[in-house]
C-alpha cells in the first residue's frame, strides 16, 4: 500500500498532519488531544509514527530562548513538511535533543499550553 | 466509588491544590537537576545483570539438554533464571525505558523509540495504551482501559452482567496469559465490537501483533527447543514456564497498583477543566503503592511506587524511593489518603474486588473508605455533593479552544 504523504507529494497536495486539524501547521490549528498523545506516546506531530532519536522541536526564537515549545516533538525528517505548511512561521527555529519533559499548564499560567521542555539538547 | 469532584472529595480549597502541585513541581524539579552519571550507572548495572540472567539461563537449559547432567534441578535453575530475566527486563527495564525515563542520556540503545521488549505486544502499542490511555486517562471510567482490561468488572459504577459471574476464571485466565492479553490490549477489541475502530489501523497493529508474537514464538517455543537438539521438549516446557512466571508476576504487580481499597476511579466530568496540580491530585488519589524491600521494588519495575510513578512517570525509576519519602510527608500535611500496604493484602484487596463484583451490587458491601476528613475542618457542614450546573462551572476548556484563551 502507497503511504497517504507519498500519494499527497505526487498530487502536489498537502498531507494532513497528525497533531493539527488539516494540512495547516498553524499552532492556532493545534489538536490537544492530539499533543497530549504525541507527548506521551511519543510519536510525531507531523505523522503520527514512533519518534526516533534525535527528537526535533520547532519554534519562535522565544520558546528557543525559553527552552519550552509549545509545537509537538516530531522527526527530523518531519521538520520540513511541517515548515512547508500552510500557517507555518518562516522564523521558525529548530532544535534536536534526546529527551524531552512535558509540561501540563498550571492555574496560574497565562498560558494554558502545554510546554515541551528538551532535557538533553543536541543541536540548533 | 467514583469521584467527580477532587477537589470536593479531598476539602481542599483551590489555593491548597496549587500548593501541593508547587510542592510537587519543586520536587519533580530536584530530581531533573540532580539526574545524572550515578542513574546512568544504576539503568546500565540492570541491563548487564539481566542479559547474565537470560545467558545463564538459556545455557544452563542447553548444556542440561546436551550433556543429559542436572536432571530437574538444573531445569528448575534454568527456567528460574530465564523467568527472572524476562521479569526484569519488563518490568525495571522495558516499561520504564518506553516512558522515556532514560532519553536524557542520548544513549542509542537505551531510549524509548528503540526500545522493543521481551514480550507479545509491540513497543509502539505499548505506548498508546499505557503511556497515553491509561496514564492521562488514570482510573477515570470510561476512559482508561486498563480498568479490567475489558474483562473484568472492576468498579461498582460499571454496569453488571451475567458474564461477569465468571471473573474469577476469567481473572485466573487472564493472570496466565497476561502477555498475550496485554498484546491484544490497544487493539480494543470493544470499539472493533462496536463497529468503531478504523479497519485501516485495526489491520496495520493486526500485523504488527502477528509480527512480534510470531518473534516470540520462534524464539521459545521453536529456535531454542531445536538447539536443544534431542532433549528439546526440557527446554520448551522451561520456556513456557519461565513466560508463565513472567506472566503471573507482572498481572499481580499490574494489578497492586490500581484496585486495591483506598485506589479511587474518576467520572470524565473530573477532567474536563483539570489544571496540572488536580491532575496530581488524581494521579495520588488513583493509585496505591506496596511495601517491601529494594529487591522486590527493583523486580517490580519500582511499581510498589506507583504513586510515585503516575506523578512523575517519565523520570529514573530508582528514584521514585527517595520521591515516595516527600510525596508521604505531602499527603500526611494535607491529611490526603496515601494508600500502602504489603503486597499480599494490596493483592488480596484487590482479589476480593474482582470476586465481589462478578455478583450485582445489591448482593455485595462496597470496601471504598470513608472520604478524607480533614481535622481543622471536621466539624464544618459538608459540602453538597450535587453535580454542578453550567453556570456553576468554569469556563470548559476544550482541548483546542482553551488555548487561545487566557486563562479562567
Amino acid at each position: 500500500m502507497v503511504p497517504e504523504r507519498v500519494v499527497s507529494a505526487v498530487l502536489g497536495r498537502a498531507a494532513d498532519l497528525f497533531a493539527w486539524s488539516g494540512a495547516s501547521g498553524s499552532p492556532d490549528s493545534l489538536i490537544g488531544k492530539r499533543v497530549t498523545q504525541c507527548a506521551l506516546s511519543r510519536i510525531c506531530g507531523a505523522c503520527g509514527r514512533p519518534l526516533g532519536r534525535p527528537v526535533a522541536f520547532v519554534g519562535t526564537s522565544t520558546e528557543v530562548g525559553r527552552n519550552a515549545f509549545h509545537l509537538p516533538p516530531l522527526h527530523t525528517k518531519c521538520v520540513d513538511a511541517l515548515r512547508a505548511s500552510d500557517g507555518a512561521d518562516p522564523s521558525w527555529e529548530i532544535v534536536t535533543t534526546a529527551g524531552f519533559e512535558f509540561v501540563r499548564p498550571g492555574r496560574e499560567d497565562d498560558d494554558r499550553r502545554p510546554t515541551f521542555q528538551p532535557n538533553s539538547l543536541l543541536g540548533r | 466509588m467514583a469521584i467527580s469532584d477532587v477537589k470536593e472529595y479531598t476539602h481542599l480549597t483551590e489555593e491548597e491544590v496549587e500548593q501541593i502541585g508547587r510542592e510537587l513541581d519543586a520536587i519533580r524539579a530536584e530530581i531533573e537537576d540532580s539526574r545524572g552519571a550515578a542513574d546512568a550507572a544504576y539503568i546500565n548495572r540492570m541491563i548487564k545483570i539481566q542479559r547474565g540472567l537470560a545467558a545463564a539461563g538459556r545455557a544452563t537449559l542447553l548444556a542440561r539438554a546436551h550433556t543429559g547432567r542436572g536432571g530437574k534441578p538444573a531445569w528448575a535453575a534454568g527456567a528460574a533464571l530465564l523467568g527472572l530475566a524476562k521479569i526484569l527486563e519488563n518490568m525495571e527495564i522495558g516499561h520504564n525505558v518506553m516512558h522515556g525515563q532514560w532519553d536524557w542520556m542520548n544513549d542509542p540503545e537505551i531510549h524509548s523509540s528503540n526500545w522493543e521488549w521481551d514480550t507479545a505486544q509491540p513497543a509502539e502499542q505499548w505506548k498508546h495504551s499505557h503511556n497515553y490511555v491509561h496514564h492521562q486517562f488514570t482510573n477515570v471510567l470510561g476512559y482508561d482501559n486498563d480498568i479490567g482490561y475489558g474483562i473484568l468488572r472492576m468498579a461498582r459504577e460499571q454496569k453488571w452482567h451475567p458474564a461477569n459471574i465468571g471473573q474469577p476464571v476469567y481473572n485466573a485466565m487472564l493472570a496466565t496469559l497476561f502477555e498475550w492479553g496485554v498484546a491484544l490490549h490497544d487493539l480494543d477489541i470493544e470499539r472493533i465490537r462496536k463497529g468503531e475502530k478504523d479497519p485501516k489501523e485495526m489491520k496495520r497493529q493486526l500485523r504488527q501483533i502477528v509480527r512480534k508474537g510470531r518473534n516470540q514464538i520462534l524464539k521459545d517455543y521453536v529456535v531454542y527447543p531445536a538447539l536443544s537438539g534431542r532433549n528439546w521438549k526440557s527446554t520448551l516446557t522451561a520456556n513456557l514456564t519461565a513466560n508463565i512466571a513472567r506472566n503471573l508476576w507482572s498481572y499481580v504487580i499490574i494489578f497492586c497498583g490500581h484496585f486495591p481499597d483506598g485506589a479511587m476511579h474518576f467520572t470524565e466530568e473530573e477532567i474536563e477543566d483539570e489544571t496540572r496540580s488536580e491532575w496530581y491530585l488524581r494521579q495520588v488519589l488513583g493509585a496505591a503503592n506496596f511495601e517491601g524491600g529494594p529487591l522486590l521494588h527493583i523486580m517490580s519495575g519500582n511499581l510498589g511506587f506507583q504513586i510515585e510513578h503516575h506523578l512523575f512517570p517519565d523520570l529514573p525509576s530508582n528514584r521514585y524511593a527517595q520521591i515516595s519519602e516527600r510525596v508521604k510527608a505531602l499527603c500526611e500535611k494535607y491529611d490526603l489518603p496515601y494508600t500502602t500496604g504489603p503486597l499480599h493484602r494490596q493483592y488480596g484487596q484487590a482479589l476480593r474486588t474482582i470476586i465481589k463484583l462478578s455478583l450485582p451490587n445489591h448482593m455485595t458491601s462496597s470496601d471504598d473508605p470513608a472520604p478524607p476528613e480533614r481535622a481543622d475542618t471536621a466539624n464544618e457542614p459538608s459540602r453538597a455533593r450535587r453535580r454542578k450546573s453550567d453556570a456553576e462551572r468554569p469556563p470548559r476548556r476544550t482541548e483546542l479552544g482553551g488555548w487561545s484563551r487566557s486563562a479562567s
